[in-house]
């Protein structure tokens, strides 16, 4: 699911690639909505799907319901499609998100989401790294949604670049409101050593995907500039987050929109220093070049 | 050397059994031995009332010690929680449950915050299983010495891990620790750990198993064939048992091999992990 680190030190490559890697992405995520979305959204003793609308969907839906009867009639002994585990471990992880707010990014709140699910608690041992693996359960969640409003909003379109990073950093850390008062805990969590590698995918992949959406096609050395800086950015903006006490967190995004700003000017001041330097280089470059002429022909 | 040997020893059995091993079609092992299924049981009955007394000495000195850190890992790769219904077969001296239950009240006593767990730890169930009474008398008998004996949570039962006695989908997790290398039929033992673990339940096996490593494989095979016998010999005056020991080691399918059998039992998410080398091996699978 994650592009690979390799692919990150090839720009040129993986800029060609990128398309493929969104699409991929999204049907994974379509996938684990689907399988999630009948135990989620429709209660037990009300199977009746809309059969009104005999829509591609309600048929499908009927199909599943069916399924899911004759699941809860037989024994689990009787041969039945098995869930892969996968789904399963992602259906514990959803569930045990609405323990975080009372029990931390805990296993305690792994468990009773679980328990929650109905599937039996010893699970959360099979996760490798138990509590890490339900924050980039929700780092994974927030970018699926990020994505689907940078697909679906119009008005974001009509924003300068400068502006639309803005706008983006906030629409994903605004996801996290919710969880703010163990949000530290989080970013412990992902600062373990063991965790670093992942959660440092996840924000390279996250920051990415902002630039992508403002259109940045860049492939040369700019590109590893742009993604540093928005990364510094964006955590920065999440560090202040966590101490912020103004309603709304009005003076977080007040911090962002001048971080945001200030990167921009840097940018332009950075491209003119470039230009500079390309103007020495090319006069130092002639005159090494005649020196070199020199000594040879001499 | 050793394995020139082991490999000779090995063809001069197979020469002298095989008009055995014809004759009865369902044949099986015990160690390097070729014997009738219906007599694995009783052998390995026989082998471990002979060293029930002697069981915990022995693997200390066998492992160095080592057996304690592998059933410790066993215990966190588990990861217990109040609540548990746990089985454990084939742990007649409850070194593995005990761990367990420990666990268990550490874990408690992290997550005070969590007000449903005291009622929970009242319902941990730790069920331990063997075939042999006799390393079950031992495991009683430590349980008094270690101020468990009260503990309505250990649950002591003789049954056979072919068969066992608890219902469909009522396990969280079931362990067997150093115990399907002796059984009889182990797809049998593995139907039989799927059957009764609930959805999301896991089971987790530490068994001796295969080195691979060059050098180190020859001195591991010097000294189980030569060593371990001999020590076997010097405390319990029973050589026989300890040489099947080591044989049946050498009988029990190879790391990738045995996670395959777990997966057509239909276990999820097969995993091993090889400790000391492939020394011994922690399999682990996940239900559903």
């Amino acid at each position: 699911m994650y592009r690979s680190a390799a692919k990150m030190l090839l720009p040129a490559f993986y800029r060609r690639r990128h398309q493929d890697t969104i699409s991929h992405i999204r049907t994974l995520a379509s996938t684990r909505f689907m399988t999630s979305a009948p135990t989620g959204y429709i209660p037990d003793q009300n199977p009746i799907p809309p059969s009104s609308n005999p829509t591609d969907t309600s048929s499908s839906w009927k199909e599943e319901e069916r399924t899911r009867h004759q699941d809860e009639k037989s024994s689990s002994r009787t041969k039945r499609p098995k869930a892969h585990y996968k789904d399963e471990e992602a259906r514990v992880l959803s569930a045990s998100l609405l323990h975080v707010i009372r029990l931390g990014w805990t296993e305690t709140a792994m468990i009773a989401g679980a328990r929650d699910v109905g599937v039996s608690p010893s699970i959360v041992g099979s996760f490798p790294r138990k509590e890490a693996a339900l924050v980039e359960y929700f780092m994974d969640e927030c970018l699926e949604r990020l994505i689907d409003i940078i697909e679906s909003r119009e008005d974001l379109k009509n924003l300068i670049p400068s502006e639309r990073v803005a706008k983006l950093v906030r629409l994903r850390l605004e996801m996290q409101t919710p969880y703010i008062s163990k949000w530290a805990q989080a970013l412990s969590i992902q600062a373990q050593p063991l965790n670093v590698p992942t959660s440092f995918k996840q924000r390279a992949m996250l920051v990415d995907e902002i630039w992508h959406a403002v259109g940045d096609d860049a492939n040369d050395i700019d590109w590893y500039v742009k993604r540093t800086v928005l990364g510094g950015i964006y955590s920065t903006t999440e560090l202040y987050m966590l101490t912020d006490s103004s309603p709304d967190f009005r003076d977080t995004w007040a911090f962002l929109d001048a971080r945001t700003k200030d990167a921009f000017d840097l940018k332009k001041t950075a491209q003119e220093a470039q230009r500079l330097a390309e103007a020495v280089g090319a006069g130092m470059g002639g005159s090494l070049q005649g020196f070199m002429k020199r000594v040879f022909t001499g | 050397m050793a394995t020139l040997v082991r490999s000779v020893a090995r063809n001069l059995m197979r020469k002298n059994l095989s008009p055995a091993s014809t004759l009865h079609s369902h044949a099986t092992s015990f160690g390097f031995k070729d014997v009738a299924e219906e007599d694995k049981s009783k052998m390995v009955g026989n082998v471990f009332t002979s060293v029930a007394s002697n069981y915990d000495l022995m693997n200390d000195l066998m492992s160095g010690g080592l057996h304690r850190l592998w059933k410790d890992r066993l215990v966190s790769k588990l990861n217990p929680f109040p609540g548990m219904k746990h089985l454990d077969v084939a742990g007649g001296t409850g070194d593995v449950a005990f761990r367990i239950l420990e666990n268990i009240k550490n874990v408690k006593h992290r997550a005070i915050q969590d007000v449903l767990d005291d009622d929970l730890i009242e319902d941990t169930r730790i069920y331990v299983c063997d075939i042999n009474p006799n390393m079950l008398g031992v495991g009683k008998k430590r349980a008094e010495e270690r101020g468990f004996g009260r503990d309505k949570s250990l649950v002591w039962v003789e049954g056979d891990a072919e068969a066992l006695s608890f219902e469909d989908n009522s396990m969280d997790g079931y362990t067997i620790a150093f115990g399907i290398r002796n059984v009889t039929h182990i797809e049998r033992v593995l139907a039989e750990a799927y059957r009764v673990l609930k959805r999301g339940g896991r089971f987790l096996c530490l068994e001796l198993s295969h080195v691979d490593i060059p050098v180190y494989k020859d001195l591991y095979d010097v000294y189980s064939f030569s060593v371990i016998p001999a020590v076997g010999e010097l405390v319990t005056g029973d050589r026989e048992s300890y040489q099947y020991l080591v044989e049946s080691v050498r009988r029990f399918p190879p790391q990738e091999q045995f996670a395959k059998m777990i997966a057509e039992a239909g276990f999820q998410k097969v995993e091993y992990e090889n400790l000391v080398g492939g020394v011994v091996a922690i399999h682990s699978a996940l239900k559903f």
